[in-house]
């Protein structure tokens, strides 16, 4: 109870307010200064990444998963839209539907390893942080009550009903959002897929468990036939929805909007640029204005610089 | 052009070509396998009494490589016995023609197959040879079949569509006439396969299968083809893949003929119960299938009336889809939008207020 009064609260604060507030706008670093919150706008940024932001090995995973991806959306869709007029093209580009579906089954081994991969990076990295006393969970995936404040933030932002973005983490909503769809996703696909693959083995999985357990679990029809069918419909309902949120979402997202289009690098450098990074990662900025030195001096220059051009200005 | 003149413009041009060409003939009229010196024009047609365009033409390089070009066209139209010559009656598929099948070296028919029809599923009649509800939904030989083609393989390194030129080379060691190698080689080895693709199969069988009326005379749960082309065998082929089942393979009993299917209630059916377990752990399919395997729904619709679970899952996925995309696409518009104006401010009133 008292934990949701207090959402409510903070809830009504964030209507309530018309206009950041002076403490808002400027954020005090030591040895750097007052630094307002869209000084991204006159920042310089090299278009390649100045800060860091992803491991060889995220970036690694994400393109072995990025190119999967697309072979197994290139493969399984004319398959589940096999009546269309362009399935055939589609189909007659890889060889013919036997080598597709090999083609799709490799294709899926190999993003199956690669999400191993991402899983045993995070859980080790997490492991090493937490034994190292390093880990902070603001810098992770892990969704707190301030994403959901700051979403609310972005929406009047966007409607001109507050003059700054709010204040984001290393992972803004957006990115755990996807990340945390993806998670589930990912799951749903390959364990639907592999009841595909392996049709004889889940019927015998699901009726020495589930069906000893419970034989009447569905009515007339065996356990393991309700399962091989949610299957069948899981994976492609799931792909097809994947294919759209990456097309219309992800990509938009990160590459589209005017400002980044045509193309960010960070999938392929790991670095950020420093304006995307003030802009949308702003405690996170901070944070790299602590740990990288060189970043310190950038911004004390640019404070400076900025400060003796207003005061050139006014004389 | 109108279809009416349309229509008369052709049939003109055919009565023209038919009275050139075949009134000097007429004196031929004894000469019966001449059939093609009219028929081979492709302009050949006439226009029924109900008004139809009747296409009398046939392309005999065609016909030369169906399954029929030995027959003589009087073996399977007997009535045509002059040129010119009345309207063609039906032809009875199981009429005796003129070839003698070298086994038994006795005149052939397909009197057999009839036989076999009888007592499938498709019989019009049922056990006790009294009429089945709608006798005239059930298909009779011609309802499945053309004429159709050799699908002739060849085996010599791989296999393949086509005549290999190898094997003939084999065949001439012994036999001298190269017709009558051409026809042998294509009559055994296109029955090593189906005369069609799995896909031409199904279609073949859509016309009453997929019928939503006749489903319901018949108390049909599903609209078969529809469903079988749901599932990945379906799916496999529409893309011409041929060795996935069609719907032979799984409701033919092996080495029965095709014309036995029976309805799946019927414990002595390849799909029965008892019996489908075997078909999917052919050799050729799932070797190690268990028969808890064979459970798995072929002809799955997903529809409310065949399984409201799987429906409203169907439709639980597809609000989840549009449920969770919609308001994506709302934030990443009004994103954009704020990148591409980013000076706009909404309530103009409310800025000047404070
Ligand atoms: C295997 C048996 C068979 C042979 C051999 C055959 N036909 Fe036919 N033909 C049919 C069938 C079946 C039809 C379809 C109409 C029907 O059901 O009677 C047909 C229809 C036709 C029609 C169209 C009739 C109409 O009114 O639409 C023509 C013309 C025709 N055949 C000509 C020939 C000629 C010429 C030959 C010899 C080259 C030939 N047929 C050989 C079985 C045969
Ligand atoms: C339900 C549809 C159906 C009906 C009705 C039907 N057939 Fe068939 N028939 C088939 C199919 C399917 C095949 C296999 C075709 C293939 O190999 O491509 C076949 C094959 C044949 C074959 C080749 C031998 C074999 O078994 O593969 C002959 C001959 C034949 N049919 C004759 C007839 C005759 C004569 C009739 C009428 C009494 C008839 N059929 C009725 C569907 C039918
Ligand atoms: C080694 C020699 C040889 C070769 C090679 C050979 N045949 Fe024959 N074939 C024969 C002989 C001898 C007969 C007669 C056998 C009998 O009546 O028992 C025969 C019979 C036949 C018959 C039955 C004819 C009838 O009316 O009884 C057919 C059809 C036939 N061969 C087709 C072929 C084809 C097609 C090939 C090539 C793929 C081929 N043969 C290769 C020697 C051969
Ligand atoms: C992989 C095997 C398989 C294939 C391929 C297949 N079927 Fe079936 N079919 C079955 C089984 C098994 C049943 C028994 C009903 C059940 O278990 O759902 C069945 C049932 C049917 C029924 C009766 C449905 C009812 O509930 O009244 C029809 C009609 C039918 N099949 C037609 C076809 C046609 C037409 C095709 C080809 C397009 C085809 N089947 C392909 C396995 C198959
Ligand atoms: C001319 C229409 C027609 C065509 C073409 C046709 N069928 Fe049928 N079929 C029927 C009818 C009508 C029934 C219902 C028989 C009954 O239940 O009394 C039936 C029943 C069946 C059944 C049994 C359904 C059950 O109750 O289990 C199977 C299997 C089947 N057909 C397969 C096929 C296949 C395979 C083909 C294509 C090669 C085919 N049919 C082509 C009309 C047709």
């Amino acid at each position: 109870m008292a934990s949701s009064s207090r959402v409510v609260t903070k809830i009504a604060a964030i209507f309530s307010k018309s206009r950041s507030d002076n403490e808002d706008y400027f954020t005090e670093v030591e040895g750097v200064g007052r630094i307002p919150r869209d000084i991204y706008k006159h920042v310089t940024s090299n278009p390649f990444g100045d800060l860091p932001r992803y491991s060889p090995h995220i970036v690694t995973q994400h393109f072995i998963i990025f190119v999967t991806f697309l072979i197994l959306a290139a493969t399984g869709v004319p398959i589940y839209f096999s009546d269309l007029f362009w399935a055939h093209y589609v189909i007659g580009l890889f060889g013919g539907i036997d080598l597709a579906r090999q083609i799709h089954r490799i294709a899926a081994m190999v993003m199956m390893a690669a999400s191993a991969y991402h899983l045993v990076t995070v859980i080790g990295g997490t492991i090493s942080k937490l034994i190292k006393k390093e880990f902070d969970i603001k810098r992770t995936q892990i969704p707190r009550v301030k994403d959901l404040f700051d979403l609310i933030h972005d929406f009047r932002y966007f409607l001109g009903l507050e003059p700054y973005r709010p204040k984001m983490e290393k992972f803004m909503y957006k990115q755990k959002l996807h990340y945390l769809a993806i998670l589930y996703g990912s799951f749903v696909l390959m364990a639907a897929g592999s009841a595909l693959v392996f049709p004889d083995s889940l019927a015998k999985l699901f009726s020495e468990t589930i069906g000893k357990v419970w034989p009447q679990a569905m009515g007339s029809e065996s356990v393991s036939t309700f399962f091989q069918d949610l299957a069948r419909l899981m994976h492609a309902d799931e792909a097809v929805m994947a294919l759209i949120v990456l097309a219309f979402w992800h990509w938009t997202n990160v590459h589209f909007v005017p400002g980044r289009f045509p193309v960010q690098w960070t999938f392929l450098t790991g670095r950020i640029t420093r304006e995307h990074q003030i802009e949308e990662h702003f405690l996170e900025y901070i944070r790299n204005l602590k740990e990288i030195p060189a970043e310190r001096e950038y911004m004390r220059n640019l404070l400076q610089q900025i400060e003796s051009e207003s005061l050139q200005q006014e004389g | 052009m109108p279809k009416a003149a349309c229509r008369f413009l052709v049939t003109l041009w055919g009565f023209i070509c038919l009275f050139l060409i075949c009134a000097p003939s007429v004196s031929f009229c004894a000469d019966i396998g001449n059939c093609l010196l009219c028929h081979k024009y492709p302009g050949l047609s006439r226009v029924d009494e109900n008004g139809k365009l009747r296409l009398l033409y046939i392309n005999e390089a065609i016909f030369n490589t169906s399954m029929h070009a030995k027959v003589k066209c009087e073996g399977c139209h007997p009535d045509i016995q002059k040129i010119p010559h009345d309207p063609a009656k039906k032809v009875d598929c199981l009429i005796q023609c003129h070839i003698v099948e070298p086994s038994s070296e006795q005149k052939f028919s397909h009197k057999d197959v009839a036989e076999f029809l009888k007592k499938s599923v498709h019989s019009p009649l049922d056990a006790d040879g009294k009429p089945k509800p709608f006798p005239e939904d059930f298909p009779d030989c011609k309802k499945c079949h053309d004429n159709p083609l050799y699908r002739p393989m060849s085996f010599n390194k791989m296999m393949l569509p086509g005549i290999s030129v190898t094997a003939l080379g084999r065949c001439r060691v012994c036999h001298k006439k190269d017709d009558f190698i051409y026809q042998f080689y294509n009559h055994v080895t296109t029955r090593l396969r189906r005369s069609r693709n799995p896909k031409n199969i199904a279609e073949s069988c859509a016309r009453c299968h997929d019928n939503p009326i006749l489903m319901k005379r018949h108390n049909l749960s599903t609209k078969a083809v529809y469903s079988y082309g749901e599932s990945f065998h379906g799916k496999a082929a529409t893309f011409l893949d041929e060795r996935i089942p069609d719907c032979l393979d799984c409701h033919v009993n092996p080495g029965e003929s095709v014309h036995q299917m029976l309805g799946y209630k019927n414990p002595q059916s390849a799909v029965s119960a008892q019996n489908k377990g075997r078909i999917c752990a052919n050799a050729e399919c799932h070797p190690s299938a268990t028969p808890k395997m064979a459970e798995y729904k072929v002809h799955a619709e997903f529809n409310l009336n065949q399984s409201p679970v799987r429906y409203y899952f169907t439709v639980f996925f597809i609000a989840l889809t549009g449920g969770t995309l919609l308001p994506l696409m709302g934030i990443i518009f009004l994103d954009c939008l704020r990148r591409l104006f980013p000076n706009t401010v909404l309530i103009q009133r409310k800025k000047k207020h404070e």
